[in-house]
């Protein structure tokens, strides 16, 4: 696979390009300690060492509401509706990028989600090595600490003002050399970025999972009526930020309005999440996960177990953000696969 | 991209007929005004489709209907919200959306050759419709068939008008009850589960299917077990919310499995992997 | 109904923000008018009928003489919506109801306040049987447009369950306990797209309490979590959630 050296003086130029071909997103620091994805401005100040964004980056490829299908009450004619800008993510992590790559698998398994397909057709991404690891994270030991595929360009950063740029997809380097010519990487810069990328992996590796993760499955099927489910689910909120922040939790509702003309309406999709005690709720009023510790224990074996035999890997990147968005502090996978895994394993 | 290859898009349907069945349920009969998706279209018993009342919402009904008899689409609709409301305000020459056939079928190929016991309670009957008839349009592919159809009383016993002729078809023993009957009632009155132990039907050579509300799945379940039905012969149903209809939105999801995809026909053996959430 | 469905808007205790929040929608307004008869109406009208189908209803219920003429309203009304935090959970009005009776009406009303009896403010719904309501102090002016057209249509409208963290996830928010602040969104019915914290403040919970809000997790969040004190907490739930049971 090629590589190439880019300079920091080069990415203003690269940058104004891109962005003449697509909406270009970039971490930022919003805030003292707080880091989002936020559409690229000339005077954008890139957080190359962010250590997570708030947000994950599914918005961009399922939005929290979007149009499905537009219809008429008086003809009973519909139509799709698609909307896919053409976008580019720019400096995404390799536990999102697991994360977006997992997300095109699952979203394939039914009969293929076209508008998320279009999307994903139309989303250029160029991940980044992280350089700093969030306090909560644990992505490195459930293996998303690198990605071999999923991208189009991967960044890492191996100099105050130097880039290893390795090609994933012609579309990747065709982007990159658009600009003139990009100096190809020597072996002495792929050397920087493997003991760049040895740093952060050494100092990722000390807080994650006691075990591997290909034992998850195996834990959790033992796990069914363990206490932990009890403990920690009677200060669950139900507020669903959990599911909410998490960049593997796809689940959606659908619903529909009509305009004020009551002739012609719209249904739409937006963001659902399991520990909403609605969500497994049916007609005529049964639940069927209707207590705070089913949704709970739903949650974590989706995660650990159900996406797991679907796919083979687990559902979670260990990407800490549940974590920090739960203010109950109950959301923690790591505390809880940790813990199943000493009871259990 | 057309949009016949968008999973979300309904088609759009008009109700030919609608049949008055008890206080609560009604029958829709569709087709659909596309005369090219109107052919095009196929299904196996026991699939499901998404109905639309366009502006109130979309819900999920079992096509009762048997892909043997083409000339409609039909689905039974029981009161038990906004949308089967607005169903049930539907008349001849109104319109619907429709989504399907989604979902997997009754397994026939595990029935044919063998005797098939029927066990309905309820609304139930509709999907158990659907493969009655099935069996009667292909007879030979099938053994004895026994239906044991119960509900609440006389007046909510759908399909009333067929009665007569499923009793009277070929090789088929029909046995009705309630729980709760008035004084013309010459059938059965009791339990769906005691009646079934009562005629104790053979579980040699046979396989059970069985459709209802949840408690009288459990209970009927138990009795089929005595009665010497092995849990990979038994066939139910589940219900779950379904809103994409296509194995993404997890609402109807339990365990792996996806009831809209994966289901709505599971064996009891099937069931048995799943986390215990029915 | 053959004929429109004639509409009427009536205000108790409250400031009138929430008709003003119709009377802002203008084109969209104009276009449900299309499919209704405004019979009663005092911020773009005047006169008033007492014939009507569907009654929104503004304000809580604080003196004799308002539970007397709400209970008219409800016999003539087909349905009767109650608009904004005052009528739907007796909001702000609430906050009297835990002071001292001849404090607030001596505050009020001064030498004269032996004449003007009042009791504790209530939500309509307290007094008279409410069919649908749209919550809010001010209301989302969307939602009473998507309430109203659903009743056009003959359907019971229904209210998001979740609390106000699912839209203020779905926003993006940075969450306020995140930034050291306090917020009654973990507890608070969802629905106005969580603009409150999407516009840098904190929710109020104006909107009333999620069904089936884990209080003790709440109180948990606020106080031991997040090292509120108990006054500052109780302060906050009185401020619009007087008449539930959060507050005691």
């Amino acid at each position: 696979m090629s590589a190439y050296t880019v300079h920091q003086g080069q990415l203003p130029g690269l940058f104004r390009l891109w962005a003449k071909l697509y909406k270009v997103h970039v971490p930022v620091q919003t805030a003292p300690g707080f880091y989002d994805f936020a559409p690229w401005e000339p005077d954008t100040e890139i957080a190359w060492d962010y250590d997570l964004t708030v947000n994950p980056l599914k918005r961009h490829l399922l939005p929290p509401r979007e149009d499905l299908v537009v219809f008429d009450t008086r003809t009973y004619e519909a139509r799709g509706v698609f909307q896919a800008p053409q976008q580019l993510l720019f400096g995404v992590h390799p536990y999102d990028l697991r994360a977006i790559a997992q997300l095109d698998q699952l979203m394939e398994l039914g009969s293929p989600d076209r508008n998320y397909r279009r999307r994903r057709e139309n989303t250029v991404i160029f991940a980044l090595d992280p350089l700093r690891v969030a306090p909560d994270a644990f992505w490195s030991t459930l293996g998303a600490g690198r990605a071999d595929i999923g991208f189009d360009l991967y960044w890492t950063k191996i100099g105050p003002a130097m880039f290893f740029v390795e090609v994933g997809t012609a579309r990747g380097e065709e982007l990159l050399l658009a600009a003139g010519e990009v100096e190809r990487a020597g072996a002495a810069q792929h050397e920087a970025a493997r003991r760049t990328r040895e740093d952060t992996r050494r100092r990722a590796d000390g807080h994650g999972l006691k075990f591997p993760w290909q034992e998850l499955p195996r834990v959790m099927a033992k796990a069914w009526d363990a206490g932990i489910w009890r403990e920690k689910s009677s200060m669950c909120l139900a507020c669903g930020s959990c599911n909410l922040v998490c960049p593997t939790c796809y689940c959606f509702d659908m619903r529909e309005e009509l305009d004020e003309s009551l002739g012609k309406g719209r249904r739409w999709r937006q963001w659902d999440a399991c520990m909403l005690p609605a969500f497994a709720q049916v007609a005529g009023g049964h639940n069927f996960r209707g207590k705070h510790l089913d949704r709970y224990r739903h949650r974590y074996f989706r995660k650990g177990k159900y996406i797991f035999d679907l796919i083979g890997e687990p559902g979670c990147v260990g990407c800490g953000r549940c974590i920090k968005a739960c203010t109950a502090r109950i959301a923690n996978p790591l505390a809880v696969f940790n813990r199943l895994w000493e009871e259990y394993a | 991209m057309t949009d016949a290859a968008n999973p979300y898009l309904p088609l759009a349907a008009t109700v030919v007929d609608v049949v008055d069945e008890t206080p609560a349920i009604k029958t829709l009969r569709m087709t659909l005004d596309d005369p090219q998706a109107r052919a095009a279209f196929t299904y196996r018993p026991g699939q499901v489709v998404q109905l639309s009342v366009y502006g109130v919402g979309e819900a999920t009904f079992v096509l009762n209907s048997t892909p043997t008899r083409p000339e409609f689409l039909q689905c039974s609709v029981m009161r038990a919200g906004e949308v089967t409301e607005a169903l049930h305000g539907l008349r001849a020459g109104d319109q619907v959306g429709l989504r399907g056939p989604l979902g997997n079928a009754f397994p026939l190929d595990a029935l044919r050759g063998r005797d098939v016991l029927l066990v309905a309670g309820g609304i139930g009957m509709a999907p158990l419709r659907t493969l009655l008839l099935y069996m009667l349009d292909t007879r030979a592919d099938f053994g004895a068939i026994r239906l044991i159809y119960g509900a609440r009383g006389p007046r909510d016993m759908a399909y009333a008008a067929e009665l007569d002729q499923w009793a009277d078809a070929p090789g088929v023993e029909l046995t009705l009850t309630v729980d709760a009957p008035d004084p013309g009632w010459t059938h059965r009155t009791g339990l769906i589960p005691d009646v079934l132990r009562e005629l104790s039907p053979p579980a040699r050579g046979a396989v059970a299917v069985t459709c209802g509300p949840p408690i009288m799945i459990r209970f009927t379940v138990q009795a089929l077990r005595e009665l010497g039905f092995a849990d990979t012969d038994i066939v139910t149903t589940l219900e779950r919310r379904m809103k994409c209809g296509i194995g993404l939105c997890g609402r109807c999801n339990i365990g792996p499995r996806y009831v809209c995809v994966d289901g709505p026909v599971f064996t009891l053996a099937e069931l048995g992997e799943l986390p215990p959430e029915l | 109904m053959t004929d429109k469905p004639k509409i009427a808007f009536f205000d108790f205790a409250g400031c009138e923000g929430d008709q003003l929040q119709v009377a802002n929608l203008e084109e969209k307004l104009l276009d449900l008018l299309e499919h209704v008869e405004l019979v009663s109406f005092r911020e773009v009208m005047t006169g008033h009928a007492d014939d009507y189908d569907i009654a929104f209803v503004e304000g809580s219920i604080t003196r004799p003489e308002d539970e007397e003429r709400v209970r008219g309203i409800r016999a003539r009304a087909k349905i009767l919506v109650a608009l904004g935090a005052c009528a739907h959970i007796g909001g702000v009005n609430c906050m009297k109801n835990f002071m001292d009776e001849a404090v607030y009406r001596e505050h009020v009303y001064g030498h004269k306040a032996r004449s003007y009896p009042t009791g504790p403010a209530r939500p309509v719904s307290a007094v008279v049987p409410v069919d649908a309501a749209v919550p809010g102090c001010p209301i989302d002016a969307n939602e009473f447009l998507r309430v109203t057209k659903q009743l056009l249509l003959g359907m019971r409208p229904t209210l998001p369950e979740y609390p106000v963290c699912v839209e203020c996830k779905m926003a993006g928010n940075v969450c306020r306990y995140e930034r050291g602040g306090l917020c009654l969104g973990i507890i608070t019915r969802g629905g106005c797209g969580a603009c409150c914290v999407t516009e840098g403040a904190q929710c109020w919970g104006c909107r009333g309490l999620a069904p089936g809000a884990n209080l003790d997790a709440a109180r948990y969040v606020m106080q031991d979590r997040a090292g509120f004190s108990r006054t500052q907490v109780q302060d906050l739930m009185r401020m619009y959630l007087g008449h539930t049971t959060a507050p005691l």
